[in-house]
């Protein structure tokens, strides 16, 4: 099954071999990152301006705390960052006020930089980053044949292009440059704090792999019991949806009682495994603090010992390291969060780009024939079909059609009707045999051109949010409203249509809600029309309405079949009793064909299948009774 | 979705507009806190240990400040030594403080949450149908989702976190007040721009975030279409067109999120500012009563609201984050009690009778139906099903068919007339007395996840497996369901194994089987059957049918033929009624339909 096999026998693969993908995986999010790499770099620059002037800022406050002291205690020495510092033969008053304004300009330096940095950094990563990716894999999604629709749930499809492709830019910014600034700001600090005292920083360190190995060791604990908090309130969640939904079976059996017991207990599952979590973070969190206020303590302890014996100056020494100590603290706790950040893009990054190496499977050739108009010859020959491997759903099946001839398909659930259909639009294409149409074999031909030739009606039909006239325009968005009315015309839906609120230019809600079903497969026959194809497929179009209401649909069907080559699937024979050929299905082979007429002759599925839908003898006498000549 | 029990099509409540209030509603607050009283002794004990870790904040910060002031500045080493010491004691007394704090909020949050859930899914069970008909599902799951984890965050944060945040504040600012009364009156000056600033901001963030959702819920909704469309647009080429739609989305997105990080960009900094604005002020004013012009000031004590300064700032921008999710919880608990304050349309009278064992006589008199009032879909409706009878409803969608299924159900009252159930009015009968003696099959066939053993188990409450087997068996279907790939085990339901619409079927006709009803409700179908399973089924369906008073809703030609009365609706009134032959003898309304199908149908 192309790409998917390939993520389902992950299981199976070695661990070397995981390894090797995630090293690949990785090659190509930093490939995606080099993409951006000047946006990055600008990005980038200005995080360590920034950061150079907060130690710049910090250390003013220092020098201002030293010049104090030296005033009184004229051994105090005072040594400022890169050695700037207020000249000494200054008075005490403007060297104070000349670091004061020291401090305010790095800050308003500083203030400058971060609007800079927060708008470019936005510009990067939600202005292109997110926007690119968001349409490649959209774009992508839109051409993958049907098996990946069939494979993946929507649901997910829907993720990897919002919340899966957040995750994917997070390698970029959350991992890459986060990585690099921290790299930056720690040796940054350390070379700060070396300069400052060495044994004093080394000192401080200490209690830094605690911090790093408890935070480590909390994410580690608490991600898979975040895992399991999700797949319990999902479970709620579904208690909620089924009991809202089969509400009328949960009254009509009087469950009441029963389903708020299910909800309690799995409501009381979801609780008791909070408190766990409740604990463990409860423990850990305080532990973090404690192990980050124990530098403070050795550097009161070893630091104070220092200025005590006149090692160190008390404000650019011992205060400015407390402010470093602090920041420093926060940047290795950022470990652990680029380490859940690194995990978050990988896991996405397999998804989004399991949608962009994707095959297409079904492509155009490089070299189609010359398009020309399709005039609805189909002949299948000894064609044969499986979803799955080794489940074959059609088997050398082979008819051949003229053009205008109707045909219509019946079979059970599972019979491979579907299938057949599904192989004429190039949806799938066989795994054996070949289709033709006009007597080239489809493979052969520009698929947009076949496909703009045959219009398609399904089961339940598919109604955008947009106005009637968009959707009968769908498949040639610059149809003239004169078009689109005689579709409609011929589908039976301009009457109907007319009476809406704002005729063709009432918004229809989504899923079509307003229309009944009749009306919405009267648009979709409209749709179809529109395009005036030479084939015309329906996939069981009465399906969903009421045989009081079948009516109106089934002249709608007549005057569009006139003149193309129509499949059509059907149960009623109401609507089979319209095609001029009827081939039955039955395990993925053709068992019964021929005319309505000849199939009632002989003793076959149809003929059982039809006398149970047939008026009785009993019931048409009484119908003539009333009849007489008339008909 | 389709529409739940197939019931005609009724304009729905049009989704709520989102109203983002701007003040506390007291009585929201009261009532939302009334639900942590049953944890009171967790709740006192909380608060009094908020109190203590505000006290605790400024305390570290002061002991820092105090050691470096006066041991250290002062070179008195065994000093240090015991200031040393005691800020690790209060340091460790803090964490542990710390785990008591943080623990007791979790719980408490999500003790209320356990009750506030549970309590809410209780009443669902108590509203009527006509509830489930107007209110979209999407609702009702935000309502016990988002809305009670606004709440959570509103019970177990806002107060305790406002409480240690405002004791900080208030504590350090008593702090700074006794070593130096001008510092903090300077201090305080700076306090109202941080205010001022920081609401300005939020205004416009809010602003951006909401401009941001809602212009990417327009990017879901599109990418959701797009995903359920697929088939149709590829079959009709429009890969390039939707491409370009969802480019522009997505654009446009990106421009809401840009302008949400320009109103961060500007006050962020300025926030920042203003805190070094007043760094540079304690430079220069203690720096220059340091050296002895102004009031004297000691260096130690200028070091000191170093330290303590941010202790008073941070809590400005927290206290203001703090209002806004207050506003969120209430607003959460606005929606989630408007969900627990709405009534049920209507109640079982206390005097509501069980009528024991059914006989299952059902009489219709002149009764009358509107789901909005004004637009009967039933009027002055006449009938009596005798006990055992099967009663045929014929008509178009929205001929009053399914109406009269959902009064039989007692899922919704008559505004007239009276439906009599063995001689009593419906209305007298305790609802689930009724619905135990009744069967249920709808046109969807609903599943629940889990086995199909216990999908049909449902059916009653304490059925064996042997009961189960002996159901289907009756039904003659024991080996549809055997041939399942788990047999009986199969796990079904949204995330099941998908089943053949004969399968599900005939899993809700043992479902109803098994409850042996007297009266049996059957919603039929349309065509979503194929004709080769519809034989299968129709031999289970007539045993099912058979001994029991039966409402179908029909659709079948086999069932129609063979029922004792059909009833034929048109727009809520019956315009024929009689068995099949009878009423093509009259040659009316019926006969035109049947004439039509039958002359679709023979050869």
């Amino acid at each position: 099954m192309g790409q998917h096999s390939s993520v389902k026998s992950d299981d199976d693969h070695s661990a070397a071999q995981k390894g090797a993908q995630t090293g690949a995986l990785l090659k190509r999010l930093f490939q995606l990152s080099w993409r951006y790499r000047w946006n990055c770099i600008l990005v980038l620059i200005l995080q360590v301006c920034i950061l150079a002037f907060a130690l710049g800022g910090l250390g003013f406050v220092g020098v201002g705390i030293d010049y104090l002291r030296q005033q009184f205690d004229a051994e105090v020495v005072v040594r400022g960052p890169f050695g700037v510092h207020p000249p000494v033969d200054w008075e005490p008053r403007d060297g104070m006020l000349l670091i004061a304004l020291g401090v305010l300009l790095v800050a308003l330096i500083r203030a400058g930089l971060q609007f800079f940095y927060t708008n470019s950094f936005a510009k990067l990563v939600q202005g292109r980053i997110v926007v690119d990716l968001r349409s490649q894999v959209y774009d992508k999604m839109q051409r993958l044949s049907f098996r990946f629709f069939d494979a993946n749930e929507s649901s997910s499809i829907i993720n990897r292009v919002t919340g899966d492709v957040q995750s994917v830019r997070l390698f970029v910014d959350g991992v890459l440059m986060q990585s690099v600034i921290l790299l930056l700001s720690v040796a940054v600090f350390l070379i700060y704090m070396f300069s400052i005292h060495v044994g004093l920083t080394l000192a401080c360190l200490v209690p830094m792999p605690l911090i790093w190995f408890l935070s480590a060791s909390l994410s580690k604990r608490v991600a898979p019991a975040y895992l399991r908090t999700r797949q319990l309130v999902d479970r709620l969640i579904t208690r909620i949806v089924e009991n809202v939904q089969g509400m009328p079976v949960v009254k009509g059996f009087a469950l009441e009682q029963e389903q708020i017991r299910q909800y309690r207990e799995d409501s009381k599952a979801l609780r008791d495994h909070q408190e766990s979590i409740f604990w463990i973070v409860s423990v850990y969190s305080p532990l973090i603090t404690f192990s980050s206020q124990l530098s403070i303590v050795i550097l009161l302890a070893y630091g104070g010992h220092l200025v005590i014996a006149g090692e160190i100056p008390l404000g650019t020494g011992l205060v400015v390291f407390a402010g470093l100590l602090q920041q420093f603290a926060g940047q290795v706790a950022n470990i652990a969060t680029i380490a859940d950040s690194m995990q978050q893009s990988l896991a996405a990054a397999r998804r989004v780009f399991e949608v962009l190496d994707a095959p297409i499977e079904i492509e155009s050739p490089a070299q189609p024939l010359p398009a020309k108009k399709l005039h609805g010859e189909i002949a299948f020959e000894n064609v044969s079909f499986s979803f799955k491997q080794n489940d074959s759903v059609l088997e050398d099946v082979s008819f051949h059609l003229q053009p205008g001839d109707s045909v219509a398909i019946v079979g059970a659930t599972g019979s491979g009707k579907s299938a057949l259909l599904n192989l004429i639009p190039r949806f799938y294409d066989p795994d054996k045999g070949r289709v033709l149409i006009d007597g080239n074999d489809i493979r052969q031909l520009d698929l947009d051109v076949l496909r703009r030739g045959i219009g398609l009606v399904f089961q339940e039909s598919f109604i955008f949010r947009a106005s009637v006239a968009a959707n009968i325009a769908f498949g040639h968005p610059n149809a003239t409203q004169a078009q689109i009315e005689k579709a409609a015309r011929i589908a039976s839906a301009h009457e109907f249509v007319t009476k809406l609120r704002n005729g063709y230019q009432t918004r229809l809600g989504e899923g079509g809600a307003d229309l009944s079903g009749g009306q919405r497969q009267r648009i979709a026959l409209a749709r179809a029309i529109l395009l005036e194809p030479a084939i015309l497929i329906l996939d069981d179009p009465t399906a969903a309405i009421d045989p009081e209401t079948e009516n109106e649909i089934l002249t709608a069907m007549d005057a569009a079949m006139e003149g193309r080559t129509t499949f059509v699937v059907a149960h009623r024979l109401s609507t089979l009793r319209r095609a001029n050929h009827i081939i039955v299905l039955e395990h993925g082979r053709i068992v019964e064909r021929g005319t309505h007429e000849e199939l009632m002759k002989m003793d076959g599925h149809y003929r059982s299948a039809a006398m149970h839908q047939m008026a009785d003898k009993e019931s048409r006498r009484l119908l003539e009774q009333y009849d007489g000549g008339a008909s | 979705m389709k529409e739940i029990a197939g019931i005609v099509a009724e304009p729905r409540m049009e989704d709520e507009q989102r109203s983002y209030p701007e003040k506390l509603d007291f009585r929201m607050l009261g009532r939302m806190l009334r639900y942590t009283r049953p944890h009171k002794k967790r709740f006192l004990l909380l608060l009094g240990i908020t109190i203590l870790r505000s006290m605790q904040l400024p305390a570290l910060a002061w002991a820092i400040g105090a050691v470096i002031n006066g041991p250290i500045a002062g070179g008195d080493t065994p000093g240090l030594v015991r200031g040393i010491l005691g800020f690790l004691a209060l340091a460790v007394f803090t964490e542990f403080v710390m785990h008591f704090r943080s623990r007791l909020s979790m719980q408490l949050g999500e003790a209320v949450m356990f009750d506030l859930r549970n309590e809410m899914f209780s009443h669902l069970q108590t509203l009527t149908m006509g509830y489930y008909h107007r209110t979209r599902i999407g609702r009702i799951i935000s309502r016990i989702t988002s809305d009670l984890e606004a709440m959570r965050q509103g019970i177990q944060s806002v107060l305790f976190v406002s409480v240690v945040q405002g004791g900080q504040m208030l504590f350090s600012g008593l702090i700074m007040l006794y070593y130096d009364w001008l510092l903090f009156l300077i201090m305080m000056g700076m306090a109202p721009f941080i205010w001022l600033i920081n609401r300005e901001f939020r205004k416009r963030l809010t602003k951006a975030n909401r401009a941001m959702q809602e212009s990417f819920s327009r990017v879901t909704a599109t990418l959701a279409e797009s995903v359920g469309g697929i088939r149709i647009t590829q079959s009709y080429v429009r890969q390039e067109v939707n491409a370009g739609f969802f480019r522009n989305l997505v654009f446009d997105h990106s421009k809401y999120s840009m302008s949400g990080a320009r109103a961060t960009s500007i006050f962020m900094p300025l926030l920042e500012l203003n805190g070094q604005f007043f760094l540079s002020l304690l430079l220069l004013v203690g720096g220059m009563r340091v050296m002895g012009t102004g009031p004297a000031m000691e260096l130690g004590d200028l070091i000191l609201f170093f330290f303590l300064a941010n202790l008073f700032f941070d809590p400005i921008r927290n206290l203001a984050n703090q209002f806004a999710s207050a506003i969120n919880a209430l607003a959460g608990a606005e929606r989630v009690f408007e969900l627990l304050d709405t009534k049920p349309d209507w109640q079982d009278p206390d005097d509501a009778v069980n009528p024991g064992e059914l006989r299952g006589k059902v009489d219709f008199q002149n009764v009358t139906f509107s789901y909005i009032p004004g637009t009967p879909v039933l009027k002055e409706v006449n009938f009596i099903a005798e006990p055992g009878q099967s009663i045929a409803l014929v008509g178009h969608t929205g001929s009053g068919k399914s109406s009269i299924i959902n009064l039989v159900t007692k899922f919704y009252q008559p505004d007239s007339g009276s439906i009599l159930l063995d001689g009593i009015d419906l209305r007298q009968i305790q609802s689930t007395a009724l619905h135990r003696q009744m069967g249920l099959v709808q046109q969807q066939n609903f599943l629940f996840a889990g086995t199909v053993m216990d999908n049909i188990r449902m059916g009653k409450t304490g059925a064996t497996d042997a009961d189960v087997i002996e159901a289907c068996r009756s039904l003659d279907s024991l080996d549809l369901i055997e041939e399942l790939p788990d047999g009986f085990q199969t796990q079904v339901g949204e995330r099941g194994t998908s089943l053949s619409l004969g399968q599900r079927q005939v899993i809700c006709f043992a479902r109803a089987m098994i409850a042996s009803p007297r009266i049996l409700i059957l919603d039929e179908a349309t065509s979503n059957i194929d004709t080769i399973t519809e034989a299968r089924t129709q031999a289970a369906l007539n045993k099912l049918l058979k001994g029991r008073t039966s409402f179908i809703v029909a659709h079948r030609l086999s069932t129609i033929i063979h029922a004792d009365l059909v009833l034929v609706l048109e727009n809520g009134l019956i315009v024929e009624r009689g068995n099949h032959t009878s009423l093509l003898q009259a040659n009316g309304v019926y006969a035109g339909l049947y004439r039509r199908f039958a002359k679709a149908t023979t050869a």
